[in-house]
């Protein structure tokens, strides 16, 4: 399932970023029925600069500010994507979603199954998530078990720049409504990207590492901290498969329940809390489906139980590291 | 020819050295956030400080302010929260007003009646609404004054908070801080001739003022409370105010035109001209204001020294008040 570039590709080394700015623009230029819109995104770019220059190349038909009011975001492009738009929307920080979340919840998630004929929601909604800012209680929340219990939403939640762009305009492309987060604190990360012109689906996880003593899966910002963790466990003899699932719903469990049956190990890692998370139903579907092959209790890193505090010191002890992948895999291998 | 002063000398005197008070600290903290003394991000009031000092004069201390809008330090200062509690949460101490939990966004002092959660746009409205009817139900004749951008008003959230406080009739006092813009995006593509014209549907009293003018301010949130607390429902104030500063310091503003951001700093600085105005008639004199800023200049040093000083909070804060009732040990070394 890996999803390695081969080394015939032609890739530019650039920044996650300028990868986002990319598929918007190629989705653009590609499908006059793709808008985007959002508090700040036009002529100012959006508050990280993932929308520079677009205003300016597509116009304000294409491209443009909105009132600040994320119920609207949410609603409009809910409508818009069922009469024939492809509306992506931004929501500036995550912990917006919710002012959002009715249309999103009650109404994008189910009227495909409410209406029983062809009829799409094919809307985006960019996000932002990320600790480590000093951004405290409001701006920097994981939001992904918010609405992975939601059946009808796609969540994603890329790591790599190759990865962002490619899902970014694979979730434009997707006929489903689509939660796209990304982390705050990576939008500097570069990595190697395809020149040619490439998507990717969403629903597929893809192995970031190989490996046969431990697995991690990790999602979104903590994929970078596996693959550290990763590095050092290897300097102890210690070879971790790391698992990316990209989609966090639906989820691809097949390379993740693959990976187990190979390493008997299971580490997961993410930014939210750890109660009621992504790794949790991670580790459940294990036990369903691999319990047998497991030699030791799952081990789930995320953060504690508690909001994103603000003073420095606690916001550092607050964010799952790579340090704590690390341990949870010894502990695991240990046990 | 400068306004009139239509307050005592001495009230005079207050309004001047408070709206100094907000710009002090406020250079300050701008200064320790350069410095990289103060994490994460912060968010200042310049141009907003007659609009702030006004109506936190026309406040009891027993009425609420729900603070909204991203102008937020100089309405802490209004509300009377000591300088030393807002800098030792700017620096995320545990001397600060919230003990480090919150920081520059989230400062709040129930003690002082002021509720403070607000970094999302446009949520403390309905919040004030539901301040003044357990004040109404506990028969007190306390008042909810809150505060909101010329951008929060486009939350649908600020409207069901007009059309609660209009149905149940409660006292609360609406106050739009409108400086022209959330973030980048302008006031001007707003419908409304005025942002208070949004109370008119309600039936509501409604005024626009120059918010930049502190005496304005005060006399229009004073009437508003006595009426709110005499029975007569809830006003919608527009406070009309410049915003002098970038939405966040880092901002470059390239979205704004130079030449008009110029003239709103020579036309609607609130300081200046209520500096102006008190000389002219001498309520002040240039000496009097010397000392009232080196007074100043002295609280706010202390108010830095007491935050660098004020030791970080224990790892295990992070679990301090996530409940109430400590569970499973949360909690408990409280
Ligand atoms: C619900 C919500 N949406 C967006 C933001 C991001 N944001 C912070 S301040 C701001 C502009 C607010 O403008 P306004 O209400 O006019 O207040 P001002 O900044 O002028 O004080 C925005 C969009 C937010 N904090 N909360």
């Amino acid at each position: 399932m890996s999803q390695q570039l081969d080394a015939e590709t032609e890739t530019t080394t650039q920044t996650i970023r300028e990868s986002l700015n990319q598929a918007l623009h190629e989705e653009l230029e590609r499908d006059e029925r793709v808008l985007l819109y959002g508090e700040d995104v036009a002529e100012y770019g959006g508050l990280y600069k993932i929308s520079e220059g677009l205003y300016e190349e597509f116009g304000e038909e294409r491209v443009f500010d909105t009132p600040l009011a994320e119920t609207s975001l949410g609603g409009t492009a809910v409508g818009a994507a069922l009469a024939g738009a492809r509306p992506v929307v931004e929501i500036m920080y995550a912990d917006f979603l919710p002012i959002a979340g009715d249309h999103l919840i009650n109404y994008a998630a189910k009227m495909y199954f409410n209406y029983g004929d062809e009829t799409s929601v094919p809307m985006v909604v960019r996000s932002m998530y990320g600790t480590g800012d000093g951004h405290g209680l409001h701006h920097g929340q994981s939001p992904e078990a918010w609405f992975m219990n939601v059946p009808g939403l796609k969540v994603v939640m890329p790591s790599t720049p190759r990865e962002y762009k490619g899902l970014l305009k694979g979730a434009i492309r997707d006929d489903d409504p689509v939660i796209f987060l990304e982390n705050k604190m990576r939008y500097g990360e570069s990595g190697p990207v395809p020149d040619e012109e490439y998507t990717i689906s969403l629903c597929e996880s893809d192995v970031k590492r190989e490996g046969t003593d431990a697995t991690i899966v990790a999602i979104g910002g903590m994929v970078y901290e596996a693959l550290e963790a990763a590095e050092r466990l290897s300097e102890q003899g210690i070879e971790c498969e790391i698992v990316d699932p990209r989609t966090i719903s639906p989820l691809d469990t097949g390379p993740i329940l693959e990976s187990v049956e190979k390493t008997n190990i299971l580490v997961t890692a993410q930014e939210a809390p750890t109660f009621g998370g992504f790794g949790s139903e991670v580790a459940a579907q294990v036990i369903d489906d691999a319990f047998f092959y497991l030699d030791a209790p799952v081990k789930r890193v995320g953060a504690p139980f508690t909001p994103i505090p603000f003073a420095e010191n606690l916001e550092e002890a607050y964010q799952p590291t790579a340090d704590d992948i690390e341990s949870a895999v010894i502990d695991a291998i240990e046990t | 020819m400068t306004q009139n002063v239509s307050v005592d000398d001495e009230t005079a005197r207050q309004f001047l050295e408070g709206m100094l008070r907000i710009d002090i600290f406020e250079e300050e903290t701008k200064e320790r956030f350069g410095e990289g003394e103060i994490p994460g991000f912060v968010h200042l009031s310049g141009g907003h400080e007659g609009s702030h000092i006004g109506m936190g004069a026309a406040m009891g201390d027993d009425d609420w302010l729900a603070v909204g809008g991203a102008r937020l330090i100089g309405q802490y200062i209004a509300k009377g929260v000591p300088l030393p509690d807002i800098m030792a949460e700017l620096y995320g101490r545990v001397g600060g007003s919230n003990k480090g939990h919150g920081g520059q966004m989230h400062v709040s002092d129930i003690g002082r009646k002021l509720y403070g959660h607000a970094a999302t746009i446009g949520s403390g409205q309905n919040p004030a609404v539901g301040l003044a009817l357990a004040e109404e139900i506990q028969e007190t004749d306390n008042v909810a004054v809150t505060t909101i951008g010329d951008g929060g008003t486009s939350r649908g959230s600020f409207h069901t908070a007009l059309v609660f406080a209009a149905y149940w009739d409660l006292p609360v006092v609406f106050v739009i801080e409108n400086n022209e813009w959330a973030i980048s995006t302008p006031a001007e593509s707003l419908s409304p001739d005025h942002l208070s014209d949004y109370g008119i549907p309600h039936k509501m009293a409604t005024e626009s003022i120059d918010g930049s003018d502190v005496e304005a301010v005060y006399h229009t949130v004073s009437e508003a409370i006595e009426r709110a607390r005499n029975g007569g429902g809830p006003t919608v104030i527009e406070s009309r105010v410049a915003r002098l500063v970038p939405h966040f310091e880092g901002d470059k503003e390239t979205y704004r035109d130079t030449d008009e951001y110029e003239r709103l700093k020579e036309e609607k600085d609130p300081i200046e001209n209520y500096r102006e105005r008190l000389l002219e008639r001498d309520i002040v004199t240039e000496t009097g204001i010397e000392d009232m800023i080196a007074n100043i200049e002295t609280e706010v040093k202390e108010a830095v020294e007491f935050a660098r000083e004020s030791p970080e909070p224990e790892p295990e804060a992070a679990y301090d008040h996530v409940y109430r009732t400590p569970l499973y040990g949360q909690g408990e070394n409280q």
